[in-house]
Formats: structure tokens, sequence, C-alpha cells
């Protein structure tokens, strides 16, 4: 029997069998609970007053749509080709020293694009920085520099710290693909050049595509980054409207706008994702042989090593630097390591503490929406499942105004505690949660849990003596992808913590914001590397380094 | 006495216009081996997870040992129905040993129990020093055996095979049916096997239910299946039968190569075909004779001639693998079956 045709059979086969009312309540309650605070956000914005809508309209919304989908345009191509071309580079051609750029390429994802930001900032303002000073002691005059300030700014810091995500999934696009793929192509007459644009990148579009619209809803969220460099857009207006002037009506019907443009762009990228398999591992894979450089080895390896310079190097020597000089300093140290609830180990505690707690409980929740959507394919359960992705089109600023409003009003022994901000992380992030433990139940055969029925198990004893010990190592890497974005999260923490609580991103945002980089880096740093550890479980998994 | 006992299944599925399974009854004793066999998409699979209550009916019943495991108004989850199952991909519990994978089934014993049965359906298969392994580190024919050892540890009424032999390489292939299948006597075991080969069902099985798009076409001893096919689907699956036209005659049929002396309970001159396989054909050289020689196909042990009568009709014949004629020439095509041979009539 043909492959596709047992794929079908098999299908049609899981989709006739009973299922268990109590996983779709259960699905459903995780449904519901990521659908309130979406709903919450489009009613408030319909519902607010027509004169917010008008004076907005007349006005603030249209430059600002402008600005940011300007933004998100040339950051999704600008990572893309960075992303394309740099996992071309490590996977497709003979560059000296591949292994380890490999893992460089794709380590600034630990870095959080703010704490970037920062660092290029210090090195790049036109009054003070250190270019321009270095250059100003060198030739005793001012020397025009680019200013990392505005729309050029944002958008090179951006593509600095957002292609990682283009990488990594290109680079296993270009890792999978058949060598006969190529080969068949070269026979038809096709130069290797003609080949890359005309078969294989075309059969690596659609996993390509995912990716940079991925990142495009990064940068719809992105808060830190486009603050820091003082470059508007929805996301910025929405948290000066929350914290400023407290103007909620306007909060609400920019979020409206935000998130509709949001969705739009996660829907086109869960359609992706079904199609995504152009390329698959098969039996008889066997790499396509690199393509030989040859003289322009060098120039293409200072190229990678410029790449990686800006988005790795810098900052983390810069950083480094940065927590030497407040070492050395004691009035720094002593602003740094105060004691108490104020002091550098609270920060820490309450960093771990609620990420943890946000990728526990993210994971908790992704399974019954993983093991219906997996185990009993219907449309019912694909639109639970895609529904549940929902929070990659929440920005953290707008999870932050539905969850102020929706607390203060149903939940209100909940205001002003940080359990506001784990559940603003579980929304947020529970995508990635639902997408890792539907991948490793994916991988795992139906047969083994039909097998442990036919020894006499339940299907709950089945589950737990069967099917969770065997996705247990997916679970955990999507528990380490919800930390990870947890413990980098920014504006809905700022947004939503008690007073007091403060969390590592906080600090280095508050202290960076006043000027203080020496103080900010011993905590960005730890941050870097907080974030590094479960980033390197997680690269490891991954086909391209192992 | 009769161990299971199907009646009158029916089953679609969603989004098909054609029943998967389309009113299949059948009965089985106790120690028989029954060979489920037909082309993909047969409904052979869908029955036997029907038995194994992996999926449920739309309408009919199973019985097991006189208990009713599936109706209209029952319905047994497969944990309780004492089925054991060996599955196509094998599905052994990857993050457990050999031993822990036959014992899985083994709950409410005393662990010196579990551990004499382990140990004796090790013996049984010839495992005992891979008792400490994970499948992973084990060959394709080893986690077959495991696969039956875990499957028949707990003693079950029923073992169920879902084409288990379908995984593994043409030789070790042959090695696995004898070994299995005398597993399966020695235990005495009741066992619905399904396969799409129609060389292992005859084999493996001692009777074989022929089935084709949801229908059960014939069942039968493998004798009665190949020598007394009910239908012309079952003469053509069976064994790669051609059919010769003819039409009956005084004494028997009249077809192109000859009058076959046949009896048939048909009027005279009544078109029929009649299958034939290609041991029934033989041939000689001739210069005047009624057929050309098509093309050769040399098999080893054998060559098979593909030869064309003058009518256009197609024939097959077996010969020894010496007998060498070139493509194009002129022979003789002449019945050499000595057995009763099938008629259908038109």
């Amino acid at each position: 029997m043909e492959t596709s045709q047992i794929h079908r059979l098999n299908r049609l086969r899981l989709r006739s069998n009973p299922v268990s009312p109590r996983l779709v309540i259960a699905a459903g309650l995780v449904a519901l609970f990521v659908a309130i605070p979406l709903a919450y956000i489009f009613i408030r914005a319909l519902g607010a007053e027509p004169e917010a809508w008008q004076r907005l309209l007349q006005t603030r919304i249209w430059k600002l749509l402008g600005n940011t989908l300007l933004l998100v345009v040339a950051v999704t191509c600008g990572a893309a080709i960075t992303g394309v071309s740099m996992a071309w580079f490590t996977e497709r051609t003979d560059l000296p020293g591949r292994k380890v750029l490999r893992w460089m390429l794709a380590m600034p994802l630990a870095i959080p694009a703010y704490i970037g930001g920062i660092v290029h900032l210090a090195l790049l303002r036109p009054r003070g920085g250190y270019l321009p000073q270095f250059l100003e002691n060198i030739f005793g005059q001012t020397m025009l520099t680019p200013s990392p300030f505005g729309f050029w700014g944002a958008a090179f810091i951006l593509i600095l710290f957002t292609y990682p995500y283009v990488y990594l999934l290109s680079a296993a696009a270009f890792r999978s693909l058949h060598a006969s793929l190529e080969e068949a192509a070269r026979t038809f007459g096709r130069t290797p050049l003609q080949t890359l644009f005309q078969v294989t990148l075309p059969a690596l579009r659609p996993g390509l595509a995912a990716g940079a619209l991925l990142v495009a809803l990064d940068i719809l969220a992105e808060y830190g980054t486009v603050a820091l460099l003082r470059y508007e857009t929805f996301s910025s207006a929405i948290f000066v409207q929350l914290s400023g002037r407290y103007d909620r009506s306007a909060a609400s019907v920019l979020s409206g706008i935000l998130v509709t443009l949001a969705v739009l762009i996660l829907w086109s990228e869960l359609r992706l994702q079904g199609k995504a398999r152009f390329t698959q591992m098969e039996g008889n894979w066997r790499p396509a042989p690199p393509a030989l450089l040859g003289k322009w080895s060098v120039p293409a390896l200072l190229l990678v090593i410029a790449v990686v310079s800006a988005s790795l190097l810098v900052p983390v020597v810069v950083l480094a630097v940065w927590s030497i000089q407040a070492f050395l300093d004691p009035q720094t140290l002593a602003a740094v390591f105060r004691t108490g609830s104020q002091g550098f180990g609270s920060y820490v505690w309450n960093s771990l503490w609620s990420s943890g707690l946000a990728a526990l409980i993210a994971v908790i929740l992704s399974l019954p929406v993983a093991l219906l959507s997996v185990r009993y394919p219907s449309r019912v359960s694909r639109f639970i499942s895609r529904f549940c992705q929902v929070g990659y089109a929440i920005p953290g600023v707008v999870i932050a105004l539905s969850l102020v409003l929706l607390v203060n009003r149903a939940l209100p022994f909940l205001y002003a505690t940080p359990f506001v901000v784990v559940i603003a992380y579980v929304l947020r992030h529970m995508p990635q949660a639902v997408r890792a433990s539907e991948s490793a139940l994916n991988q795992l055969s139906p047969s083994l849990e039909e097998a442990s029925r036919m020894l006499g198990r339940t299907s709950l004893q089945s589950f737990v003596h069967v099917t969770l010990p065997l996705i247990l190592p997916g679970l955990m890497a999507g528990g380490s992808l919800v930390f990870l974005t947890s413990l980098k999260e920014l504006p809905a923490t700022l947004l939503l913590r008690p007073a007091g609580f403060e969390t590592l991103a906080v600090r280095v945002w508050v202290w960076a914001e006043e000027g203080f980089y020496s103080q900010a880096a011993p905590a960005a740093l730890l941050l870097v590397a907080a974030s590094a550890l479960p980033l390197y479980f997680l690269l490891r998994r991954e086909q391209i380094f192992k | 006495m009769t161990t299971l006992e199907v009646r009158n299944l029916v089953k679609q599925f969603h989004g098909t216009q054609q029943s998967a399974v389309n009113n299949i009854s059948f009965e089985l004793s106790a120690a028989e081996i029954l060979a489920l066999v037909g082309p993909s998409g047969c409904g052979k699979t869908t029955t036997l997870r029907i038995i194994a209550g992996l999926e449920r009916p739309d309408s009919g019943f199973v019985r097991l040992n006189d208990r009713v495991v599936v109706s209209e108004s029952v319905f047994i989850p497969p944990e309780k129905r004492g089925v054991g199952m060996v599955f196509q991909d094998h599905a052994l519990f990857p993050h457990l040993t050999v031993s822990e994978n036959i014992a899985f089934g083994l709950r409410g014993q005393s662990p010196a129990q579990v551990r004499q049965t382990v140990g004796d359906m090790l013996h049984l298969v010839g495992l005992l020093p891979l008792a400490k392994r994970y499948p992973h580190a084990l060959s394709g024919g080893e986690r077959q055996r495991v696969a039956l050892a875990r499957a028949l540890a707990p003693r079950p009424v029923l073992v169920l095979m879902d084409e288990p032999f379908s995984s593994l390489d043409a030789d070790l292939r042959m090695e696995m049916r004898e070994h299995v299948r005398r597993i399966l006597k020695s235990m005495q075991a009741t066992v619905v096997f399904v396969t799409h080969d129609q060389e292992e069902a005859l084999y493996m099985g001692d009777r074989l239910a022929v089935l084709q798009s949801g229908h059960l076409e014939q069942i039968g001893t493998p004798e009665e299946i190949f020598h007394e096919s009910n239908t012309r689907f079952v003469a053509e699956f069976m064994g790669d039968s051609d059919f010769l036209k003819g039409k009956v005659a005084r004494g028997g049929i009249q077809t192109e190569i000859g009058l076959l002396t046949e009896i048939v309970d048909l009027p005279v001159s009544t078109p029929v075909e009649v299958a034939v396989r290609a041991d029934d054909i033989d041939f000689h050289v001739d210069g005047s004779g009624n057929s050309l020689i098509v093309e050769r196909f040399f098999h080893g042990a054998f060559n098979i001639y593909r030869l064309r009568l003058d009518s256009g009709q197609i024939l097959h014949s077996s010969t020894d693998h010496t007998r060498i004629y070139a493509v194009g020439a002129r022979v003789h095509a002449f019945m050499s079956a000595e057995h009763p041979l099938t008629v259908f009539s038109e």
C-alpha cells in the first residue's frame, strides 16, 4: 500500500474513534481560557466611545499603522534575507568553521532585542556614544555616524535579533533537502545558481514563509526596542496610553486594530504550517554535496562573522565589560547588590519562579488540546488547536490591557499579585507549548496506545504508563521554550507587576532607561545566561546540531 | 467449539462512499488459525480492529466465547475483551525492556508468577538472552517475536495479528512464518491473521477468508480456496489465473486449445470461462501451432512464457528453467492439468 494511502486510511480510522467527553471538555476549557482576553479586547474596542475612535482615526491611527507596517515589512524581509543566506552558508557550502558558526548564529535568540538595543545605542549614540567619541578623538572633529534612533535603527536592531528564527528553520530545511532534488535539476541543465533559485529555495518556501511570518508577529508585539529607539508603533503607543495617560478606551481601540492585524498574519502562518512539509527526511536521505566557495571563502566568512559580531559577540562583550566596571566601582556594586526584597537575588528568584510556573502551566494546559487534535483529528479539534495558538497574535501590551481590565472586574483577589504576570506569560506563550506537545504526540504511533489497551489498560492508564513517558522530552522542550520567552518578556511584566515585584528583565529596563548601563549590565548578562541554558538544550534537539 | 463469531458486520468511515466492511460474517473454532486475505483496502484490517475493540461497527455483532463484545447496544472496551494483538509496526514500548514489554499485560499477578510467565514466554520465542534489552537494540525478527510473546503472555482467548511480517525482509519473512506458526500451534491459540500476501495466507491459515471491497468472497481451507475458487476474483487474486474462453460441448468444453474434458452442469453451447494457471498449460514448438511466444520471464528455477493464441487470448505457461525458446516462435499450447478446473459461466 502506498504511504499516502495508509495515511489517509489512518486518518479516517482515527476520526471514527469515539472521543472521550472528558478530553473534549478539558480542551474546550483551555480554548475558553485563551479566548476570553481576546474577545474582551474586541468588545472593549468596539464598545469604546465614538469620540475615541474619531479622535484616533483623524490623527494617530494612520501614522501608527504606517510606522508599524513599514517596520514589520522591513524587519521581516531583512531577517528572511539574513537568515536564509546565513543558513545557506553554514549548511550548503564548505565555509570554514561551520560547526561553531552554526551555534553562534542561533545563540542571539538568548538575547532579548531590547538588551541588544541598549548595547548598540550606547555604542552608536550621536552624542556620547562610544563610536562617535572614538572617531572624534582620532580625527579631532565630530564625524557623521549613522544614528541608532528612529526607523533605521529599530529595523537594524530587530533584524539582528530575529533573524535566528528564520536561520534555524531554513538551516533545518536546507539540511533535510534530498540531494537527488538538486541533482535532478542539474541533469536538466540548470547551473548551481539557477538550481538554488529555481528548485532549492522554492522547495523550502513554505517553511521559510512560516518562519518569516513568526518574525512579523514578533515585530508587531515588540515594545522594548521601539520604545528605546523612539520609533512609535502600535505596541509602544498602547503602552503609553496605558502607563502614562491611562486612556483605556484609546488603548482598547489601538489594541483592537493591532490584534486584527496580528490575527491576519497568524492565520496565514497557520495555513502555511500544514503545507510546510515539502521536504522530509526519508529513509534513503543523503546530504546534498556542499557548494565550494573557493576564492569567495574569505568574503563569505567575513560576512558571517559580521552578523555574528553584531548580534552576539558585541552585545556579550560589552555587557561583560560593563559588568566588570560595575564590580570595580563600589558605589555601583552596592546599588546592584542591595539586599532584601530590592536585592539582586530577589530579581533572579522572581524571574525564575514566574517563568518556570508559566512554563509548567502552559505545558499542562497544552496536553488536552494536543491530544484532541492529534489523536482525534476533526474540524472541531483542529479549530481548538489553532485557537489556542492565538497567543502569538496578542502582543504583551494587549494581554496586559485585557488582564488589567478583566482582573479588576472578575477576579479582584488576583489584582496586584504576581500571578497576573504568570497568567499573561501563559496566555502569550501557550502556542509554543501547544505546538511542542502536538509534535511530540505526532511522533508517537497510535498503535502504542492501542497495544496498551489490548493488554488490559484503560485509556487513562495507557496515557500515564505509555504516552506520557514517551512524550516527556518533547514536553520539556515546549516548557523550555515557554520558560525562555517568559524570561525575556518585558511589556506585560512592566504593566502588570505589582509594586515591588521586579524581574531581571524589568530591572535591566529600568536601569538602562535611567542611563545606568554598567549597573544594568550584570542583570542583563545573567538574563542572557539564564536564557542561553534552556536554548542550548533546545538547539541540541535540532537536526543541524547533531 | 466456537470461540469467535462475527455476524453481519458493517462499517463505513466518514467521508467515504463505500463501506469499508460490508456485511461480513464468519466463525472460528478453538485453536484454529483464520487468515483474512485480500488486496489493500478490502476491509481486512478494519474487521480485525472491530474484533479488537479499536473500532466500532455501524451494525452487526461480535461474540467471543458466548459473550457479546460488540453489538448495536453493547460495547466492551478493548482492555476488557481479553484479546491479544500483534501490530503491523509491532508497537513495542520503546521505554520498556523486552521483559517489561512482555510483563505489561500481566497485571494482578504476583511478582513471582509474572517472572515465571515472562520466562516461559521468552523461552518459547527463543529470546531468553535478550530479556534486558530495549526494543531499539533488537533486529526486526526479534521485535516480531517480542510482540508475539507480549500478546500471548496474558493467555488471551483470541490472538489478532495485523500483517505482522510485512515489515520484515523476504528471507526473514519465510523463516518467521514457520517459527510463528509453530509457536501458535504449540500454544493452541485461536488466531485471526490479516495479510495481503496470498502465499502467506495459504501457509498460515487453517482456513482462509478472501475479502474484496468489504465483501467476504469465499471462506474455506487453503486447498478449497486455491482449487475451487467460487468467484473470478478469488481465482485471479489467489493465483494469477488466465481466463480461457470456451463453449460447453458434449463431453467437455470446446476451447481454442482443444476440448477440455471437464464435466459441467450447463446446457450445450453456453459461453464459459475456464480459470487456468501457468502450471496448467504446456506447449511444444510447432510451426503450425495455435499460438506465438510473446515474452519470456526468467524466474531462476523456472520460466514463464506469455503465449498469444490466434484470437488474441493470452495464456501463461511455466516450464523448466532449461527449456528456453525464442520469442516469436510458433508453438502448440495444450492443457496439461490433471485436476478439475474452475469454470465460470459468463
